[in-house]
This record gives structure tokens, sequence and C-alpha cells, in this order.
């Protein structure tokens, strides 16, 4: 009996229920946050509360954003709730897929069998892939769905766009982990790798936009990369979500590099 | 005679430490190859090597007519490997992690795997997770021997099973070789590779110290004697004892209308029958060798002492 993908097949499938767990958890944000908007994004009175914060602190959480719908999905569902849900499950299973299997003591006997450690990795990497696309596709259809009733107003493409360059900077931390799991072979470095890329990118976009000075972290936060420009409201800049899509591809690559190369489980 | 397995100045480092210092060994094809040695020996270490896990740092591996580390996934095909600690942890079930890697390594003849499951006792529809220490080791144990391939690997295989399945397992290996197959497996426990191998290597510190059949270690082993003889004197029954090539440690237990002496005999009997038969001997008792006592000599490097 022969299969194509055996590996993919067993890092996709043989997970569903972890898969289903944080499609659950996005829904639920998605519903928790965008029915709210006509009652809070859209209402004078929020604005007033918006006017009244620190304006570094609406702009470390773009609260600035938020009097337009497509501005108040942005800032709330992919700049803040789904983007740290997408990027904790990204990160754990990018670390669990190489690092963590190592470690766990089940790689070894994978690499026993009639694999090729670099097949291993791709079609790991692989599995990560469809799966931040089905969470990134759920919340494609979840908020295409609550546009008209919660009177977002975001463009469907601005959405289509919104949400590639989300599935990416998802994929990013995710690779960032499965790499620095392959390359040291254990899950915490991998975890270790990926929630630094969210986390200081998330940071480093918080405190360049505060001033001139700071502006510089800019460039290095995958999170302004994607963000900068609010894709939601203004349609994604392409060339940053290639970045983010490029950069993944060469984590990856790094990844099967590296686990080529070296000693597993020593 | 063709060989299946060799092994040509095998080192291998971790960092500053030397696991395996240049070690040579042979397998012949279809013959059972058994290592033992004390935990940290370097049996693990020699066992991935084999199987490409990890890398040589010098030396030369030839597994099947190949270089493990450019043998690829066609290699470890025609081989099954049981690592010395198996970890199973997903949620699946035994059935379903079989067929994974039969999709990887397989084929596997129809009906094999419920046949080897039930030689076994084991249930395949329970997630791997929820099986005990034994059951884990029978799922590990299947997945080397349902493709049938040339060689097996066997890192402690009998580890966690009971006296019953160990004795399957014994009987798996016996078809195994009976159908051609080449088993190398390793222990630290010599009655299991005493009662499978043809040949034993014991590793000690990264050294192969010994290379032997089974039967020669038996030969080289140390049996305890006890005769009992009439009419002779215990000085006397000594010293016609004591020149019998192998044997050392002449003790007398009691002496009086009969003597009894007891020995250590290393070597062949054949000196010391010769010897009892001018006896009158009224008793005699010559003990299975020692087999675990002489690895355990070999093991602390004193086997020089017995000499």
């Amino acid at each position: 009996m022969k299969t194509t993908l055996p590996l993919f097949r067993r890092a996709f499938f043989d997970t569903w229920r972890s898969t289903l767990a944080w499609a659950a958890g996005l829904a639920g944000a998605t519903f928790l946050y965008l029915p709210l908007y006509p009652s809070i994004g859209g209402s004078a009175q929020m604005h007033d509360m918006i006017n009244a914060l620190p304006a570094q602190m609406t702009k470390a959480l773009n609260y600035d954003q938020i009097a337009t719908g497509p501005g108040y999905t942005q800032a709330t569902l992919f700049g803040l709730i789904g983007f740290l849900l997408m990027t904790i499950a990204s990160v754990a299973w990018g670390a669990a897929a190489v690092g963590g299997d190592e470690e766990s003591g089940q790689l070894e006997l994978t690499l026993a069998h009639g694999v090729r450690r670099v097949q291993v990795v791709l079609e790991r990497a692989l599995a990560l892939l469809l799966r931040v696309l089905v969470l990134a596709g759920l919340v494609f259809v979840l908020v295409s769905l609550l546009n008209g009733p919660s009177q977002l107003g975001i463009e469907p493409g601005n959405l289509f766009g919104g949400t590639v360059v989300f599935a990416g900077l998802a994929l990013l931390s995710g690779t960032a982990a499965l790499c620095g799991g392959a390359v040291s072979g254990r899950r915490i470095y991998g975890t270790f790798a990926g929630a630094a890329v969210g986390v200081l990118g998330y940071v480093f976009n918080a405190v360049g936009r505060q001033s001139k000075d700071a502006e510089w972290l800019l460039d290095l936060s995958p999170y302004h990369w994607a963000y900068g420009n609010a894709p939601v409201a203004n349609g994604a800049d392409w060339a940053a979500a290639g970045w983010l899509w490029g950069i993944s591809a060469a984590l990856v690559v790094l990844a099967a590099v590296a686990l080529e190369r070296r000693d597993v489980g020593a | 005679m063709a060989i299946a397995v060799s092994a040509r100045s095998l080192t291998k480092s971790f960092g500053r430490r030397e696991a395996l210092h240049g070690i040579d060994f042979a397998v012949e094809a279809g013959s059972v190859f058994g290592v033992i040695g004390p935990n940290g020996a370097g049996k693990t270490t020699t066992m991935r090597c084999l199987l490409d896990i990890i890398r040589p740092t010098a030396g030369e591996v030839r597994v099947l007519g190949l270089d493990p580390r450019k043998g690829g996934p066609e290699l470890r095909r025609r081989i099954g490997y049981l690592p010395g600690e198996l970890f199973l942890e997903g949620r699946v079930t035994g059935r379903r992690l079989l067929a994974h890697y039969e999709a990887v390594s397989g084929p596997v003849p129809p009906g094999r795997i419920d046949e080897l499951a039930e030689r076994l006792g084991l249930e395949l529809d329970r997630h791997t997770r929820k099986l005990s220490k034994g059951n884990k080791q029978k799922l590990g144990l299947l997945q080397a021997f349902m493709h049938q391939p040339e060689l097996l690997v066997l890192d402690e295989p009998t580890s966690g099973l009971d006296p019953l399945v160990q004795q399957e397992f014994h009987a798996m290996v016996r078809e195994a070789r009976h159908r051609g197959q080449t088993i190398f497996l390793n222990s630290h426990v010599l009655s299991e590779v005493q009662q499978t191998a043809d040949t034993v290597a014991i590793l000690r510190d990264g050294h192969i110290i010994a290379v032997e059949s089974v039967s020669g270690l038996r030969e080289g082993a140390v049996r305890h004697v006890r005769i009992t003889a009439a009419g002779i004197a215990a000085h006397d029954a000594v010293a016609l004892l004591s020149g019998v090539p192998g044997v050392g440690q002449v003790e007398v237990l009691e002496s009086g209308a009969s003597v009894t002496l007891s020995a250590l005999l290393e070597g062949p009997i054949q000196p010391l029958v010769r010897i009892l038969g001018s006896l009158q001997l009224t008793d005699l008792v010559l003990e299975e060798p020692d087999l675990e006592d002489a690895v355990l000599k070999m093991y602390t490097g004193q086997r020089g002492e017995a000499h």
C-alpha cells in the first residue's frame, strides 16, 4: 500500500482535535468582538472615550483606527485577539513538528523508517501551513458573514488581503518555531524562537509608533510589515505579504538543512 | 559468507566525550548477533549509527552492503528498528500508527499485523498513549517485524515484556532467522542474548572487548566442580586436581573415609574428566558454566585473574 505524503497526512489529520479547538476559539472571539461594533466602535461616546485616552496608548493598541468598521475589525480581531490566538496555535504546532517530536523520542523511530529528513520537515511544514490556512479561512468566512449584520462595511478585496497577511504573520512565527526546534532538537527553543518573532514584532510596532526616534523599530517588526497600513481598511501591502511568506519558506528550508546535517536524539 | 552489517574503526564523539572508540565487528547474513554490555557502554549509539540517526565521527559502517549515510529511505525500508526507549504519545490507535509506518516502509503482507498482534497479545484498537510499557514495547516489536525486513536492529527488545511474551519474542527471532533475516540485538541481560544469539559481542566503555560464539563464551566461562572420592588422601586429591589445566581454587570440604573437594574449572572439561576417571568417585557435580559471572568479569576488566 503506497500513500502519497504519509507524514503530512499523519501531521494534519491525526491532530484534528487541536485544529478544531483553535478554530472554536477563533470563532468565539470573532463572534464576541464584531457584533459589538455598532454599539462600541461606531458610537460617539466611545469616540470621546478614546480621545480621552493617552495618544501613546491608543497608538500601541491600534485603537486610533476603531472608529470605522474596517478599522475596528483590523484593530480588535486581526491586530489583537485573532493575532494572539493564531500566533500561539502556529508556534505550538511549529515547535512540536520537529523539536517536540525529537524531544519526546518519537522522531528517532520515524527517521528509522523509509523517509528522508528533508521530507519530514517539508511535509510537516505543509501540515502547519494548511492548518494556519484553515484557521485564516475560517476567520475570512466568519467576518464575511458578520460584515452586513454588524455594519462593518469591509470591502471583500481588502478582507481577503487582510486575511492573507494575517495568515502570513502567524505562519512566520510558526515556521520560526519549527526552525528553532529543528536546529536545536528541543521544543522549548522552538517555542522561544516563535514567540520572539510574535512578541517582539508586536512590541516593536507599539514602541515604533510612539515617536520619530523609535520609528526604525517598525522596520524590524513583522507585525508592522503586515498591519502598518491597516490592510482590512486599506488593502494589503502585497510586498509585505511577499516578505512574510517568503521568509517563512526560507525558515522551512533552513530547518530542513539543519535537520539533515545533525545527529538526532543525541 | 555474506556480511549483513560491519563496522571498521567506528568512532563516535559527542562533543568532547568519545562514546565509541573505534569498534570493529561483522555480522554474518542470516545470523543472530547479540551485543551485551553495561549501561552507557555504547550499545544504543552503535545501533543509531546503523540507522543513520546519528553519524559516526570516524570509521566505516556498512549495512546490507551500503553506507547508511547514503542508503537513504530505500535502505531503511529493508531494516526493522526497535528503539531502546520507545515513546508513543500520540492520540492514535496502534492500528493507525502501524498503518502509518506501513505507508512509509511497507508493504506488509496482508493479515501479518493481526497475526503478530495476536501472538504478542496486543490490542490494536486502543490509543497508544494509554498502553502500558509492555504493550508499547509489543507495538514497537510489531512495527519492526511486520514488513519482514532483511535486517532487524533491536535495542533491548524484551524490556518490559513478561516471561511468556519474551518466549514468543524468542520464537519470532528464531523464525526470522530461519527465513534468512539477520538480527542485531542488544541487551544488558546476558541470558537474553544467550538464548537467541549465535554470536555475542561484549561492549564496555566504547570498546568491544570480546566477540565470541555463545558456545565459545561457555567454554571460556567458569564452572563450579564438586567431587567426592573414596580411597584417596585429601592432599593427594588436591594435588591431582590442581595439576589439571584450567582448575583452580581447590578446597577440601570434608576429609574422612571419603574426601569432598570443590574447585573452579575454566576451559574444556576433557582433561578434568580424564583425571577423574582414575578416582573412585562417589559423587560428582559439574555445574552449568556461569556465563553471567564470566561476562561480569569482562565488564570490570578482571578477566585475566581467572587464569
